[in-house]
């Protein structure tokens, strides 16, 4: 459990760290956009070489990033195979008997793959370098305009809060109760298919039980201590946009409108 | 002897910058057929250790043996559900492993996984909730309509159908009324002396310890401190100041009447010897 690299936060001190998750939430939302314009290889070229950058400069190791791209890879591989059956243009690169391989499937597997990479690797950087409840502070602020047209951004910031809270909790509440039940002789990782749904049901239940149980107490501590979600609240925390900020998202911008530009020329 | 540690070693994470050192090569026998009460501060390494016991956890370094079965850190160890079988592990708070439609179902799910037929563990959920103290009226119902303290039996029951010969508790009686823990351990003890059961108690109250237990093992910071008998673990309670655990009240009573003058013997252990020490000390100087 303690080896997901995705979506983990990594406690550094980079100039990445100390930016605004706000900026953050928005250049790499800047980004993935660019990711998605048809530039071609030249485009993807300069993003991937930004990315690079990016996690230099958040002090990322590139190991770290390969490692929470992994549970991809069998994604992309059953990418590859539909489009190896889907698509047939191009020129045939291997032919066995009715069955051929067209080199334009080649070609788009590999571009989906380079985007996929390219966002997944954004993603990690934004994640290991914001902590969870920064970036639902951004998150907030964010959604807070839409609020005109009843969008409940404070609502939705504390429901992930409460979410991402309660994630480590959960997982420790699993291994206990696989413990537990490993002592009662269920075994998790053999035995017929009756046995394993057996094992599954006794670790699912007591885990839902105690969910809601969290979720019951959780719920009696908020009221006790008189939340009413829609009032106006203070924050600890406040968040300020500094000159680094500024730059990052004019970068992100540039980044995008070169992207147009080639995307423009060809 | 049916279990010794010897030398072992448990670290969490090992070869990762989460490493952390929870027992540090630790030698530790326990005696057949005695209640042993293992006792430390939060963190000591006292769930680590008792962990090893059914192989949830497997040393690090080092080895050790239970009944007839020896783990050691070189080899992974194969068919771990005999061992789990004869040592019933019941963890804090075990009323959160209970997930059957019906009570008698729940008690029932160990002995089946250990291969008893369906009756015969129906059966012996039958006869184990007598044990903790349930009457039958309980065996169709819902686990989920108990009170804490009565889920708390019946998570047990589960693991006593089992029939372990040996028996870990980690913190049994923790957050139960005063009346509820003194029925627990009573339970415990009549486990002991009638069923012949080893039993192991991780505990933090020193009047259970005092009341209940045969033995003590104290573990400090991934470290067996000591290892002895009741009578001498009372004897003198310097460790127990050191470790900030509080001594039982009748222990305190004893010390505090020797520090202001009293010659009461350091092996005294129960409120009635005690009184009868404190009378004839003052009759004497009358």
């Amino acid at each position: 459990m303690n080896n997901i690299a995705l979506g983990r936060y990594l406690p550094l001190n980079s100039c990445i760290h100390s930016l605004d998750p706000r900026t953050k939430i928005i250049a790499l939302i800047l980004m993935m956009v660019a990711i998605f314009i048809p530039a071609g290889w030249l485009g993807y070229l300069l993003i991937g070489t930004a990315v690079l950058i990016l996690t230099m400069l958040a002090k990322l190791k590139i190991s770290f990033l390969w490692r929470s791209m992994k549970p991809m890879l069998f994604m992309l591989f059953f990418l590859l195979i539909i489009n190896v059956i889907v698509i047939h243009e191009g020129t045939v690169l291997i032919a066995v008997g009715s069955f051929a391989v067209y080199s334009e499937a080649l070609f788009q597997t590999l571009y989906i793959v380079v985007r996929l990479m390219l966002m997944i690797m954004l993603t990690t950087v934004l994640t290991a370098t914001t902590k969870p409840l920064d970036l639902t502070l951004g998150i907030e602020d964010l959604l807070s305009p839409f609020k005109v047209i009843h969008v409940p951004s404070h609502e939705i910031a504390m429901m992930i809060s409460i979410a991402l809270r309660f994630i480590p909790t959960l997982i420790e509440e699993t291994q206990r109760i696989m413990k537990a039940q490993a002592s009662r002789g269920v075994d998790m990782e053999e035995g017929s298919f009756k046995e394993k749904l057996m094992a599954i049901l006794s670790l699912i239940v007591p885990l839902f039980v105690s969910a809601f149980q969290h979720a019951d107490d959780l719920a009696n501590a908020m009221e006790a201590r008189g939340y009413v979600p829609d009032r106006p609240r203070t924050r600890y925390k406040q968040l300020k946009m500094l000159k680094r900020d500024y730059i990052t998202l004019s970068t992100a911008l540039l980044i995008l409108v070169l992207l147009i530009g080639l995307a423009w020329l060809r | 002897m049916p279990i010794t540690f010897k030398e072992l070693t448990h670290e969490y994470n090992a070869g990762t910058p989460f490493a952390y050192l929870a027992l540090d090569a630790i030698d530790l026998s326990i005696t057949e057929g005695a209640i042993t009460a293992i006792i430390g501060e939060t963190g000591s390494g006292k769930s680590t250790l008792v962990q090893h016991l059914n192989a949830l956890l497997l040393p690090t370094k080092g080895s050790l043996t239970v009944l007839d079965r020896t783990i050691t850190a070189a080899e992974k160890p194969k068919q771990l559900k005999e061992l789990r079988k004869r040592v019933g592990l019941v963890f804090q708070f075990p009323e959160y492993q209970l997930f059957e439609e019906t009570i008698a179902q729940d008690i029932a799910f160990g002995p089946k996984n250990f291969g008893m037929s369906e009756e015969e563990a129906l059966c012996k959920a039958k006869e184990m909730l007598q044990v903790v103290g349930l009457s039958e009226d309980y065996l169709e119902r819902s686990p989920f309509e108990l009170s804490g303290g009565q889920k708390r039996r019946v998570a047990i029951a589960g693991i006593l159908a089992m029939d372990p010969e040996v028996l870990v508790l980690d913190e049994p009686a923790a957050g139960l009324d005063p009346q509820g823990a003194k029925d627990m351990m009573k339970l415990f003890v009549r486990l002991n002396k009638e069923f012949h059961k080893t039993i192991l108690l991780v505990t933090h109250d020193m009047e259970h310890v005092l009341n209940y237990c045969d033995h003590v093992v104290v573990v400090d910071n991934g470290h067996i401190v000591q290892t002895c008998d009741k009578l001498h673990f009372f004897r003198d309670t310097s460790l127990l100041h050191k470790l900030r655990i509080n001594p039982p009240a009748i222990i305190r009573l004893r010390d505090e009447l020797n520090q202001r003058g009293f010659e009461l013997p350091c092996d005294i252990l129960d409120t009635e010897v005690l009184a009868k020490a404190i009378a004839d000390e003052v009759k004497h100087h009358e």
